[in-house]
């Protein structure tokens, strides 16, 4: 029985570096660890500048460190590439683009 | 391109002790993602299964590993006896699969004579996973020392290993 990824990976992160929630608030610029607790317990997502100072942290991509919410932004995102691709009145060029986002296929 | 793993095999393994328990959470092959000590005060069993129920909730693994304290020549307390059980209903009712270690069987898999102390135990877990635990590692106890709070860790990451290794 397998089981779906986790929204994030940043306790394990954290803990592989010995560091403590105080001291992860404190790199990002906060004042007590809660918003830390937060992020962990995935109560709430971090904003974009949060997540690339997580990443400046943990020197793990940002893809790595929210594997759960990665995977299902993709699944999202080739979901209307895929609508995309379909269009009857589409330039090759474009149909490929679209077609190698669903396909998950370099462009 | 991206080597996310759509799904992952997950382990949750328990290490009920006098203070609370022990608990480890294994992903894939071999990434350790959580491990730590639960400590409960008052109603010990029942303040324990919260705090599993919360683990099994947020982790959802495929499996929770357990020590089996009514294994032959366990020397579990009567109370973690008891809550085995309890924890074992719990993971049924939300549909996680169980399996049981007795510490014996945690040595033969993981020490090579199945010969050796919980030290040595603690030991090779650490060195499974030198980057998480190795700083964790207590140095070895004497006869008139309490053991250490952060040997539960290395029962539980020894427990989810023992499992790993015999799947």
């Amino acid at each position: 029985m397998t089981s779906p990824q986790l929204s994030n990976y940043l306790v394990s992160n954290r803990k592989r570096l010995a560091l403590s929630q105080k001291e992860v608030a404190f790199l990002l610029g906060n004042k007590g660890g809660a918003k830390v607790s937060r992020y962990e317990r995935f109560d709430r997502e971090p904003s974009l500048e949060t997540t690339l100072a997580l990443e400046v942290i943990f020197q793990r991509s940002a893809s790595e460190l929210f594997g759960g919410l990665y995977q299902k932004i993709e699944q999202e995102v080739i979901e209307r590439a895929k609508v995309l691709a379909d269009q009857e009145k589409l330039n090759p060029r474009k149909r490929q683009i679209f077609t190698n986002i669903a396909n998950k296929s370099l462009n | 391109m991206n080597t996310i793993h759509p799904k992952q095999f997950r382990i949750l393994a328990i290490a009920p002790v006098t203070r609370g328990f022990g608990f480890a959470v294994l992903e894939g092959r071999d990434t350790l993602i959580n491990w730590g000590v639960k400590t409960v005060t008052g109603n010990k069993n029942a303040k324990s299964l919260e705090k599993v129920e919360e683990l099994i909730a947020h982790y959802q693994p495929g499996v929770l590993v357990l020590e089996d304290a009514s294994a032959k020549g366990s020397l579990r307390h009567p109370r973690i006896r008891r809550l085995v059980p309890q924890i074992i209903k719990l993971a049924k009712a939300g549909k996680v699969n169980v399996s049981l270690f007795s510490r014996e069987q945690v040595m033969k898999v993981l020490i090579p004579d199945g010969q050796g102390t919980k030290h040595d135990l603690a030991g090779i877990v650490a060195g499974q996973f030198p980057e998480q635990l190795g700083s964790k590692l207590p140095p070895k106890r004497k006869a008139w020392m309490r053991e250490r709070y952060q040997m539960n860790i290395f029962d539980a990451v020894g427990l989810a290993l023992a499992f790993r290794w015999t799947t």
